[in-house]
């Protein structure tokens, strides 16, 4: 009996990669926002009669890297700015305008795995500061020139951040020095973990006086939790622009999956991507019935 | 003298029970009310929800279930007050989650708080007691399992609890559960079967070469030290290449995600219990009892498989309980490189600080890994019994 059930573990392995010939398999990563486009990709492809398998929220980054390039998935929406990090190129300048960032990520991914990046969302993805609202109204914060004039000033800022952000010289550092604000050690509750939901719950419930918080731009708990995003008005993040990126064989066989891809991801601006995310994080309804809603909304499904 | 030590013990128990019940009850909320999956939730006491019925009822019933634990000799009546105030507790929660959500609201979300799930520890604590001292055969353990996990069925399915937050995070999907439950417990038992057709044969090795023994159970103790996470890590390179490089290992589904690393990682940490406890369970059985086989012209093989295998196999039972209850447990981490199961939720709730998403991953997983306990102790006890 239990070498039936060895049996059909490995009989169950090898059906499954078997079945991976014909259809598009779909995957995402594990976080809110992926499970969201992830669904987007695959409810488009079936209504444009390209059947699908669905392997959605299969981990994190490095996960659904390693299987794309290993062939064993083949579309996921990636980040342009990660590019950087997958081919050692964080430094660059690029990163930080959408386009520019985005041709790069195309090339380099081209180049090196005959991986297509596809049209990209104007969305930017990328870390941020949020303020409470109680906070950022009475003091007219709408951007983090505001933010760094009103903390140089005196304002009182208790940030609730992740050690990374606050040790990477790209990041709060780099935000400091362009906003002209320095954060005092005691202004600050530094998280070894890098979870905005966290940093977003503190704020929101003024854990240890923190009323801002670290976040991720298109975060769905932001309005929920009553915070206001600060625009980066003067460009210091790298952009991260979700993009779906497919292996280009199967793009070849399917040519049709660009411009099914094109205008949805084109309509899924930040704002959109905040209130979608909301849904699913903050009223709970499943990412599937979410996707669905929309495209149905725009028009793109039936 | 010894039958009033045994009360005196009862109570002691049954005083420190009691006195955690009543402690959880007026200091930890019952339940939390929150405004939408992520809000900080209202707490309220049970005291606050006391004009409700099934509070009124509850609260007598815990009462009834105090005075029987503290002065109740008899352990059947301990048992069916302390089973019927553990359905009064479910029933409770499932009206008063129900009576707080504001009506029409889809967003509100009402988990059971500390105090809710102390008093279900408590009273189950009580019941677990009450069974032990009744002496149940083997069988009769599992049937009493099967009863207790068919009546909070019941209440799951007649819709009681559907206001409770980790019934809604199931209703959202429901059919994502019914899959991930499936590729858990196939990945539990199917490293479980591998493990034990790689281990037995390796465990009775290395009983007949004692110099193997210190070798291997040094080996599989240092494999056992390396964290779960960074296992399954380690084995995602070399897999993925052999995946690559390999075509017969990509055709059968080895890859360097899913599935491979996880199964291969779950067998490994496997192969201690099994292989330690076949050689002690071996060492076990009664060396004058294999002379006299050996003396009536047995073989080697037919000696150990009709005489040592048949008396080692409690100890090697053991084994195979420790490593069942470990892999359920285990496989929740092999969702993080793609593996499925329960573990799927916990991570994408810990995401979105949604804790009620978390529960709805491991109280699942904690329900498999209790009920396999239980059975397969009472498979244990009866062989046992039986060769007693």
């Amino acid at each position: 009996m239990l070498k039936k059930l060895a049996l059909a573990v490995s009989l169950t392995a090898f059906a499954a990669g078997a079945a991976h010939a014909a259809d598009v398999v779909v995957s995402s990563k594990i976080d809110t926002e992926g499970t969201l486009l992830g669904n987007v990709i695959a409810l488009a492809l079936e209504a444009n009669g390209i059947k699908t398998q669905d392997r959605i929220a299969l981990g994190a980054t490095p996960v659904v890297r390693k299987a794309i390039t290993a062939g064993e998935i083949d579309i996921y929406p990636e980040y342009t700015g990660n590019a950087g990090f997958f081919f050692n190129k964080a430094d660059d300048a690029a990163w930080k305008n959408i386009d520019q960032g985005y041709e790069l990520a195309k090339k380099l991914d081209y180049d090196a795995n005959k991986i297509v990046w596809l049209t990209p969302s104007p969305a930017n993805n990328t870390w941020a500061l949020a303020v409470r609202n109680d906070v950022a109204e009475p003091n007219k914060l709408k951007s983090l020139t505001d933010f760094g004039k009103w903390v140089a000033g005196g304002g009182e800022a208790k940030l609730a951040a992740s050690a990374e952000f606050v040790n990477s010289a790209g990041a709060l550092p780099a935000f400091q020095t362009t906003y002209g604000f320095q954060l005092k050690p005691d202004q600050m509750v530094v998280l070894s973990g890098g979870d905005t939901a966290a940093t977003i719950k503190a704020a929101a419930d003024q854990t240890n006086g923190v009323n801002t918080a670290m976040v991720y731009g298109t975060d769905g708990a932001i309005q929920a939790a009553e915070l206001t995003v600060l625009e980066d008005d003067k460009n210091v993040q790298q952009v991260y622009a979700p993009t779906p990126i497919i292996r280009e064989e199967v793009l070849k066989a399917n040519p049709k999956i660009e411009e099914v891809l094109t205008p949805i991801f084109k309509s899924l601006s930040a704002d959109e991507l905040r209130k979608l995310n909301a849904k699913i994080q903050v009223d709970g309804e499943p990412a599937k019935s979410v996707a669905e809603a929309y495209l149905k909304e725009k028009g793109f499904l039936k | 003298m010894e039958e009033t030590s045994a009360v005196r013990r009862l109570d002691r128990l049954g005083v420190v029970l009691v006195a955690g019940g009543i402690a959880a009850t007026a200091l930890m909320p019952f339940i939390y009310v929150k405004a939408n999956r992520i809000a900080a939730g209202k707490p309220m006491l049970l005291t606050q929800l006391l004009p409700q019925p099934s509070v009124i009822i509850l609260t007598i019933l815990l009462v009834l279930t105090a005075f029987a634990t503290l002065f109740l000799r008899h352990a059947l009546a301990r048992l069916v007050i302390a089973t019927l105030c553990l359905a009064a507790l479910i029933i409770a929660i499932g009206l008063v989650s129900a009576a707080a959500t504001p009506p029409g609201s889809t967003v509100a979300r009402m988990t059971p708080g500390g105090g809710f799930w102390v008093l279900f520890a408590v009273i189950g604590l009580i019941i677990s007691d009450a069974l032990v001292k009744i002496r149940l055969a083997p069988w009769m353990r599992v049937a009493a399992l099967v009863a207790y996990a068919a009546l909070l069925f019941a209440f799951l399915s007649s819709g009681l609890l559907d206001s409770l937050s980790i019934m809604k995070e199931f209703s959202t999907r429901a059919p994502q559960f019914e899959t991930e439950a499936i590729s858990h417990l196939l990945l539990a038992f199917g490293s479980l079967a591998i493990a034990v057709v790689l281990g037995l044969p390796l465990g009775i090795l290395c009983f007949w070469v004692p110099r193997l023994r210190a070798i291997v159970l040094q080996g599989l103790s240092l494999i056992q030290t390396i964290p779960s996470l960074a296992l399954f890590g380690l084995l995602m390179l070399p897999l993925g290449y052999l995946a690559t490089h390999v075509a017969l290992a990509a055709a059968i589904g080895i890859r360097g995600i899913g599935t491979a690393p996880a199964l291969i990682a779950l067998v490994l940490y496997s192969l201690l219990p099994i292989v330690a406890n076949t050689v002690v369970g071996l060492q076990g059985v009664d060396p004058s009892v294999r002379d006299a086989a050996a003396g009536m012209g047995l073989t080697r093989r037919q000696i150990l498989t009709g005489i040592d295998m048949p008396l080692a196999f409690p100890v090697i039972l053991t084994g195979i309980r420790i490593v069942l209850v470990q892999a359920i447990g285990m496989v929740t981490i092999a969702a993080l490189i793609g593996g499925g199961g329960f573990g799927i939720f916990i991570f994408q709730g810990l995401g979105q600080t949604a804790m009620d998403l978390v529960l709805l991953g491991a109280v699942p997983t904690v329900f498999f890994a209790f009920s396999s306990a239980v059975i397969l102790d009472a498979v244990i006890d009866s062989i046992r019994g039986s060769a007693a």
